[in-house]
């Protein structure tokens, strides 16, 4: 399955696969002098001049991706359910904050916490019915969901129908950034505490075999809804800011179908079931996208579609998978043929964090890769 | 009165949605992938018979004899899209994560329906078949001739398929993929090819289909998704692999979109179909016609 050939000598030179695990592990350890550091880094540009223009509304939007992309993982990466209806807790969040802001003259921050609530409830609701679905099923009825918000949503009064609303009283755009990235950086301060806890080894049981995890004697169902409620208030919280950021939304603009397929393409090229993929993922392609929408205009969405069919034909585990099955390769002659698969299974879905191969190897926990059925 | 004329004119649009969706249920059931670049195989349908008429007159108007001379190479020509699609993309993901397969169909329906907007620009289009005389009046209900010639074409599609897969040999082997593809392959059936042809057919059913829709309805690059997902209402409702089952589901839509459109607003009926979409799912997912769903 390794993507890379096996005679690729100059990269095994540059960067043999034990220099990647001792990578792996070293992040593993410091994990959170890591998400520190990056949370740091990514306040300094405003403090260093950076304070409007295009560059400014450029990272903003990386960001903005980077929430859609990890909020989507944790149920559709981390839970093994990939909707293709996340979108719809974005319309929601920007609906409830552009109705807010302008109809009920409510100040931003609260605009944008009940923009967050109301997505989370509404994720509550659907995700009773949709998550008993699963496969095919559940895929099709979030794309379904998706698509009736935004026609629903076409045909309300109060959202403006087809036209939407245009908003003013915008902030300047360091607000947005700050934002952006504050949510962000609690989101993987969350989904990275997560990932070591119990409740995170139950997502990813519910992924690997949900009929084992329900015979364990988990009720899944309330941990599928936790992790979709989760990923709503997120995306909510986001879609609540977006309205005022993009100064106009409507149901095309809310309820974006190309953003939807975006987020997703953005954690499957990082890296699903990961902490660090998705957010990888968005920064790389909303970069390249960015390129392409400005170098070829219109083209964008070509080389949308085009991008995902080559990652999921080419590299569906995304970087981090990639690297990591790059990494332990070496398991499969000093540990054995069953720690290879187990670690092979973890690298494409287990945690990017803490997740270290060694217990795997020794403890004798389930090595079935039962993914892929 | 006015409810039997929304009837009516349900009836005459769902046999196209029945067409489509026979096309869908076909790869779901021999190749267990859900197609979600099916809709763009009516879009391609669609422009292909309009591209043919206005090389063939210099407009796209024609007369009716001339747009059914269209259809066989419209035919063709999606056979060879599918096929192609097929063997060189959509093979590659078959027997992984199921997502996965979703996620190669989605990118190519993102990539064909954004190449036909840059090449046919995003304006809706349509072709103007002419009739030398008005709508049939059948009892006190307009019947639009044009609707009819697209009603029957769209039966006499689903029914040369059906066909195709009781009586040929290669209908067979379909037939023999779908139920266990080890045993097809011990018995000397090539799966590829198989699977390929599947693809070819369904996206030729669905092309045909999208011709007359070129002429009842618009066609524009971005209509894909919409059919692709009513395709999906169908055949949750009428079961998977059941032909007699989608055509019921295909009518039935159809009359549930028009008394829609009739009865309350023609902006609602987009709504009606997904929220039927989502309460099918969770309420009978097996169908009405199916044995069972798989999962």
């Amino acid at each position: 399955m390794s993507t890379e050939s096996d005679d690729n000598g100059l990269l095994r030179s540059v960067l043999p696969p034990e220099r990647v695990d001792q990578l792996f592990d070293l992040c593993g350890a410091h994990g959170w002098k890591l998400i520190l550091a990056s949370a740091v880094v990514g306040a300094l540009p405003p403090l260093f001049g950076l304070r409007e223009g295009y560059m400014m509304t450029v990272i903003s939007e990386m960001f903005l991706f980077a929430i859609l992309a990890l909020s989507w993982d944790i149920v559709g990466g981390q839970t093994g359910y990939p909707s293709f209806g996340n979108m719809a807790f974005f319309g929601i969040g920007a609906y409830t904050g552009a109705i807010l802001l302008k109809d009920f003259a409510v100040s931003f921050p609260l605009a944008v916490v009940s923009a967050g609530v109301f997505a989370t409830v509404f994720a509550a609701i659907i995700g009773l019915i949709v998550l008993r679905l699963r496969g095919h099923y559940f895929a099709i009825a979030t794309l379904g969901v998706l698509l009736a918000a935004q026609q629903i949503s076409r045909n309300l009064e109060i959202t403006g129908g087809a036209s939407g609303k245009i908003l003013f009283d915008v902030p300047p755009g360091v607000v947005f950034y700050y934002f952006f990235l504050g949510v962000l950086v609690a989101e993987i301060i969350v989904v990275y505490y997560l990932s070591s806890t119990r409740f995170g080894f139950i997502l990813n049981a519910i992924r690997d075999d949900e009929g084992k995890a329900t015979a364990m004697g988990f009720n899944t169902t309330y941990y599928k809804t936790a992790a979709w409620m989760l990923a709503a208030l997120f995306t909510g919280l986001a879609g609540g800011a977006y309205g005022l950021f993009n100064t106009f939304i409507d149901p095309q603009t809310a309820y974006n179908g190309a953003w939807n397929v975006e987020l997703i393409a953005m954690a499957l090229m990082g890296g699903t079931g990961t902490v660090a993929g998705p957010v990888i993922g968005a920064f790389g392609l909303h970069t390249v996208i960015e390129y392409v929408e400005t170098a070829f205009v219109g083209w964008q969405l070509v080389m949308l579609g085009l991008a995902v069919i080559v990652t999921v034909i080419g590299f569906p585990k995304g970087v981090v998978g990639t690297l990591r099955e790059y990494a332990n390769e070496m398991d499969y002659y000093e540990r054995g043929g069953m720690a290879a698969t187990d670690a092979a299974a973890d690298g494409s879905g287990g945690s990017d964090v803490a997740a270290s191969t060694t217990d795997a190897a020794d403890s004798d926990a389930d090595t079935e890769v039962t993914r892929d059925e | 009165m006015a409810i039997a004329q929304f009837v009516v004119n349900g009836l005459l649009v769902g046999a196209l949605f029945a067409a489509v969706a026979v096309g869908f249920a076909l790869i779901w059931g021999v190749v267990d992938i859900i197609n979600l670049a099916h809709g763009e195989m009516v879009m391609l349908g669609g422009y292909t018979a309009y591209w043919l008429l206005s090389i063939a007159t210099g407009t796209a108007e024609g007369s009716v004899l001339l747009f059914l001379a269209t259809l066989p190479v419209v035919v063709v020509v999606l056979f060879v899209v599918g096929y192609a699609l097929q063997r060189a993309l959509v093979s590659r993901v078959i027997g992984t994560d199921i997502f996965l397969t979703l996620l190669v169909t989605f990118g190519i329906s993102i990539a064909i329906q954004q190449l036909a907007i840059q090449a046919w620009t995003a304006n809706p289009r349509s072709i103007q078949v002419a009739f030398a005389d008005p709508s049939l009046i059948v009892a006190g209900l307009v019947v639009p001739k044009m609707k009819l010639v697209a009603f029957f074409g769209a039966i006499i599609l689903t029914a040369i398929l059906y066909l195709f897969l009781q009586r040929t040999r290669t209908g067979r082997a379909i037939r023999a993929v779908s139920q266990n593809p080890e045993a097809a392959a011990l018995v000397g059936i090539d799966v590829e090819h198989t699977r390929a042809v599947t693809f070819g057919i369904s996206s030729a059913v669905a092309g045909g289909a999208g011709a007359f829709i070129a002429t009842i309805l618009n066609i524009e690059p971005q209509m894909g998704l919409i059919y692709t997902l009513k395709s999906f209402v169908i055949v949750v409702f009428g079961g998977v692999g059941s032909i007699p089952g989608a055509l019921t589901g295909g009518l039935l839509l159809g009359t549930v979109e028009e008394l829609t459109a009739g009865l309350v607003s023609s902006r609602w009926t987009l709504a009606v179909s997904f929220t039927l979409l989502i309460v099918l799912l969770v309420v009978k997912p097996q169908g009405l016609f199916g044995t069972e769903a798989e999962e």
